[in-house]
């Protein structure tokens, strides 16, 4: 359980940055809508946990935010992806792909393979 | 990169910890609406909208703290706010916080102005200079322990033979007169070899420094360096003072640079104003033969380590070259070996007595800083006690056993930090004490102390260190301290507390220590200063002359002296005169000789010694030692009288076992003498040493070119012939200047001086550190005796007198006051056992300090008791 929600962390962040790259600058909670539509109910329940990950990743520089102002002209913070987020999102995408593609073949293996 | 990044911006909105705060709380806040309008679209009522958008965020609180973690550095928070409440905590007990302050500071204080002294002395042998880590003494050693110098010829052969020294430099101690005819003053300089300056890597404060080849061929070059103070003093600063003539024991010299401000010569502490090269000598000392005769070894020695070599190396190709200087020159170097010394290790100067005295007061003051760290504790561990319940609701709120710990730590730190700081600026005063030392003897002396980077980080690891020793036991106290206990139990349990009363034994045995070891130190030192000396110095003037500038004979020394006397004894104030080689308690001492005496045959090995000084008649008359047999000695110009000597009371009962003494032969400094009295026993090194054997030789026999004059007043104003006598002295001779004048009170007040710094501190500290075990008793006993108002209410309702209840409670605390004593006390004796082999044993110290540390703990327990023992028996049931 525990690990889920570790899990759930370093993949988080790794959404925000594709959401925030593929749609432009987003405030909180168009990220959360974002990411709750594509991953289905993984995020229904705690929307908030999105916040501490925005911060850390304001914080190491990936992205950066702004006031601005939101569909209905209230007051809300945008974030964006910065270069250096972009690099980051690069970098992380191919370590997740291989990450994901050397699991996905220890998955598939059967016993006569590994012996 | 990344992670430093984050840090910084971490470290940032610790800071801005509000602003953040509430943007967090408006983004919250938006997010929450916007999902609430999308609810809304979705058909929910408003009300129901709302709470699924709430739910569907999760919490918020336990957001917020995820938030906040990620935020900021959650540990520089937490001591910000730790220092925030310790603050808060220390402005609420006023009293006990200045207590503590006071008296860390104290003894931080204390701790950091001798480790300053000792720094100056150990590490800071030639203030600016720097690299002083890697030169060593140069110093041959005679067979028979002494340490005469290096001459002239055999610095040049030493400077090859070494080569694990990258240089080594020769420097000769001389007197100065410098200025015209008739109104000379004297000062000191320092002949010195043409490497001097530049092998001690030093850089003019204007000019230039002696040359190499300067200091190459006799009489090259009449030339001469001042020193920083001299070139202010006499040329006001100004940079035309290089090129100037200044005359110096009647020579024209040229001034050709200024030494560095700090800069005071290399033999510390003494303070030269003037250095020329080693070739003038023959011109500055009236034709002297240092530089060719290998037998007058007037030079000290500097030798630098070259990068990598070691002392090892260097003692071992020393021990060679002087061995192989001995069987060259057998006639002026047999027996003479040779040894690497370090500065603090110097046979001359007073290193190494200072050093081992301030590393005793050193250990002695550490021990009472410890002491204070004691008292500190039990202070901090009853105050403690009081904060159970807070601490108990502080760790049903949640805080973890560390952030106990840490609070604690906090509060204890800022105290010791702050008693530190006052420490620091009280030792800032505390060096000062040195560098103001007093002329001492003719030479003039300095003390660079100062408090330095070093000194401030050893103030400070020190107020650190006392923290951490005095936080362990409250500290652990509390975080064992289990929540329900806490907030349960009342304040009349009696305390179990252990702790308590060993740190209360401990204090109390290390103030025994310091107590008596200050006693011991007052003791000896009021000895010093009220002991008669057994021979008069008030109403006796002192004067120092030095002829050596003249390069005289035996004949004409022995003449001026006479003359000298004649003139002096002529003036109409003058009820005695005479002159003397060596002053009683001067603070280099009197050299003791070997000598051999008919009639007495040594069965052990080695030599027996005695005091000697050498004196013209009338030197008895002047400071009223009487003759017990026999007479003074004979005229100064009496060519028919044989050698005579006059020897003291102990020496008689030492060596001749108290036979007649008179007309006894007496063989010392290569030649005989005849015995012709015995002089009652004085005191000569000083105050309070054990009587010393002494011989006194006649100035007829054994002329000297320096000669300390002895004037008894017959009026009692000593200061007023210090006038008349430079005018005898300008008439006798116009150059020679007159120097040293003091009387012989202020004598004896400057070889005090040294011993009376240490005496006043513990003068002062004494009754504070009594002052403090009093306090830390008494903080214990009546927080113990609060804690069971209940219990001697239940006592005293059953019958119980109040004498009982009182004795009762003084009896419980003595017991760990009396261990504590009576280890301290044991420790004491030891201590003293080693550091004063051969001392009695003190009783006012041994006998007296217990007493008193025991009355007063006694009073501090009895005071506390008694007041509780007051109390009115229904109301301290009814205490909560």
């Amino acid at each position: 359980m525990k690990q889920k929600a570790d899990v759930l962390q370093g993949t988080l962040a790794l959404m925000v940055l594709k959401t925030l790259d593929v749609l432009g600058p987003l405030h909180g909670y168009g990220i959360a809508r974002r990411i709750e539509q594509i991953s289905g109910d993984l995020l229904a329940v705690n929307q908030g946990t999105l916040y501490p990950v925005l911060l850390k990743l304001e914080q190491e520089g990936a992205i950066a935010s702004e006031w601005g102002a939101s569909e209905n002209n209230r007051r809300a913070r945008f974030y964006r992806l910065t270069r250096e987020g972009r690099k980051q999102l690069q970098v992380e995408t191919k370590d997740w792909e291989q990450t994901a593609a050397i699991i996905g073949r220890f998955f598939q293996a059967k016993a006569e393979d590994l012996s | 990169m990344r992670s430093l990044r984050r840090f910084l911006s971490r470290l940032f909105n610790s800071a801005t910890r509000r602003a953040r705060e509430d943007r967090l709380r408006e983004e919250i806040e938006e997010h929450i609406a916007l999902q609430t309008e999308e609810n809304l679209r979705a058909g929910l009522s408003s009300v129901e909208a709302r709470r699924q958008a709430m739910l569907k965020f999760g919490g918020v609180e336990a957001m917020k703290q995820d938030y906040r973690a990620e935020r900021g550095l959650l540990f520089i928070e937490n001591l910000l706010g730790d220092l925030r409440n310790a603050g808060r905590t220390i402005s609420r007990m006023p009293g006990l916080a200045a207590v503590i302050v006071i008296s860390l500071a104290i003894g931080i204080g204390v701790n950091t102005t001798i480790l300053s002294w000792i720094q100056t002395i150990l590490l800071k042998p030639l203030p600016g200079v720097s690299g002083v880590s890697s030169f060593l003494l140069v110093e041959p050693r005679m067979e028979t322990g002494g340490y005469p110098g290096a001459s002239w010829l055999e610095y040049r052969d030493l400077q090859t033979r070494v080569p694990a020294l990258r240089d080594v430099v020769a420097s000769q101690m001389v007197p100065f007169n410098v200025g015209e005819t008739g109104q000379t003053e004297r000062t000191h300089g320092q002949l010195v070899s043409g490497n001097y300056f530049s092998a001690l890597g030093l850089k003019p404060a204007s000019g230039r420094f002696i040359r190499p080849e300067e200091a190459e061929r006799p009489g090259t070059e009449p030339v001469i360096v001042i020193s920083y103070d001299y070139w202010q003093t006499r040329f006001r600063g100004a940079p035309e003072a290089v090129g100037q003539k200044v005359r110096v024991n009647e020579r024209d010299l040229t001034v050709i640079g200024v030494a560095p401000r700090e800069f005071q010569g290399t033999m510390l502490p003494l303070k030269f104003e003037l250095w020329a090269p080693a070739t003038m000598a023959p011109a500055l000392l009236g034709g002297t033969r240092d530089l060719e005769d290998r037998s007058t070894r007037a030079f000290s020695l500097i030798g630098m380590l070259r990068p990598g070599a070691t002392r090892e190396e260097a003692q071992a190709e020393f021990s060679t070259a002087m061995a192989q200087l001995a069987r060259d020159y057998p006639e002026a170097s047999a027996g003479i070996g040779g040894e690497i010394l370090p500065f603090w290790d110097s046979p001359r100067g007073p290193q190494r007595m200072m050093i081992s005295g301030l590393a005793i007061l050193q250990g002695v003051m550490l021990l009472l800083l410890l002491a204070v760290c004691g008292n500190t504790a039990n202070l901090m561990l009853a105050r403690g006690s009081t904060r159970q319940r807070e601490m108990a609701v502080r760790v049903a709120l949640g805080a973890g056993r560390w952030r106990i710990v840490s609070l604690v730590l906090s509060e204890n730190m800022l105290l010791a930090l702050l008693g530190a700081g006052v420490g620091a600026a009280m030792a800032v005063w505390g060096t000062t004490a040195l560098r103001v030392a007093p002329l001492i003897g003719a030479f003039p002396i300095q003390f660079q102390t100062r408090v330095d980077e070093f000194t401030l980080v050893f103030a400070m690891l020190l107020g650190a260190g006392c923290g951490l020793i005095f936080s362990a036991a409250p500290a652990l106290h509390l975080a064992r301290l289990d929540p329900q206990d806490g907030l349960r139990s009342s304040p009349n349990t009696p305390p179990r507390s252990r702790a308590r009363r060993v740190l209360m034994g401990t204090e109390v045995g290390l103030a025994m220590v310091v107590l008596i070891a200050a006693a011991l130190f007052l003791q000896s030192f009021r000895a010093a200063s009220q002991t008669d000396p057994r021979f008069r110095p008030e109403g006796v003037l002192l004067a120092s002359y030095d002829l050596r500038g003249r390069n005289p004979d035996d004949a004409s020394e022995r003449e001026f002296a006479a003359r000298l006397l004649e003139r002096l004894r002529a003036l109409p104030d003058v009820e005695a005169a005479a002159i003397a080689t060596n002053v009683p308690l001067d603070l280099h001492g009197i050299p003791a000789r070997s000598f051999t005496v008919e009639g007495r045959v040594r069965t052990e090995a080695g030599q027996d010694r005695a005091i000697t000084n050498t004196v013209t008649p009338g030197y008895f008359k002047v400071m009223a030692i009487p003759l017990l047999e026999g007479t003074d000695f004979a005229d100064m110009r009496d060519k028919a009288a044989p050698a005579q000597a006059i020897v003291n009371e102990e020496f008689v009962g030492k060596y001749l076992n108290g036979a007649k003494a008179i007309g006894r032969r007496l063989q010392t400094r290569n030649a005989n003498f005849t015995i012709a009295g015995v002089a009652r026993n004085s005191v000569y090194a000083a105050f309070g040493e054990p009587a010393q054997p002494a011989i006194y030789l006649s100035y007829r026999d054994r002329p000297a070119s320096e000669g300390e004059i002895h004037l008894r007043t017959r009026s009692g104003n000593e200061t007023a012939l210090a006038s008349e006598a430079r005018a005898v002295l300008r008439d006798l001779d116009p150059m020679l200047p007159l120097y040293d004048v003091r009387t012989f009170s202020q004598h004896i007040e400057r070889n005090l001086y040294l011993r009376r710094i240490p005496a006043r501190m513990f003068a002062v500290l004494g009754p504070l550190l009594l002052g403090l075990a009093a306090i830390g008793i008494y903080a214990v006993v009546s927080y113990a005796v609060a804690r069971r108002t209940r219990e001697i209410g239940v006592r005293l309702t059953f019958g119980a007198t109040s004498q009982r209840v009182v004795l009762q409670i003084i009896l419980e605390n003595l017991g760990a006051i009396a261990s504590g004593t009576a280890v301290g006390w044991l420790l004491a004796l030891l201590i003293s056992l080693h550091a004063i082999p051969n001392g009695d044993f003190d009783v006012p110290a041994f006998v007296g300090v217990p007493a008193i540390l025991l009355g007063v703990a006694t009073l501090a327990c009895w005071i506390p008791a008694w007041r509780a023992s007051r109390i009115d028996p229904m109301a301290a049931l009814r205490h909560e």
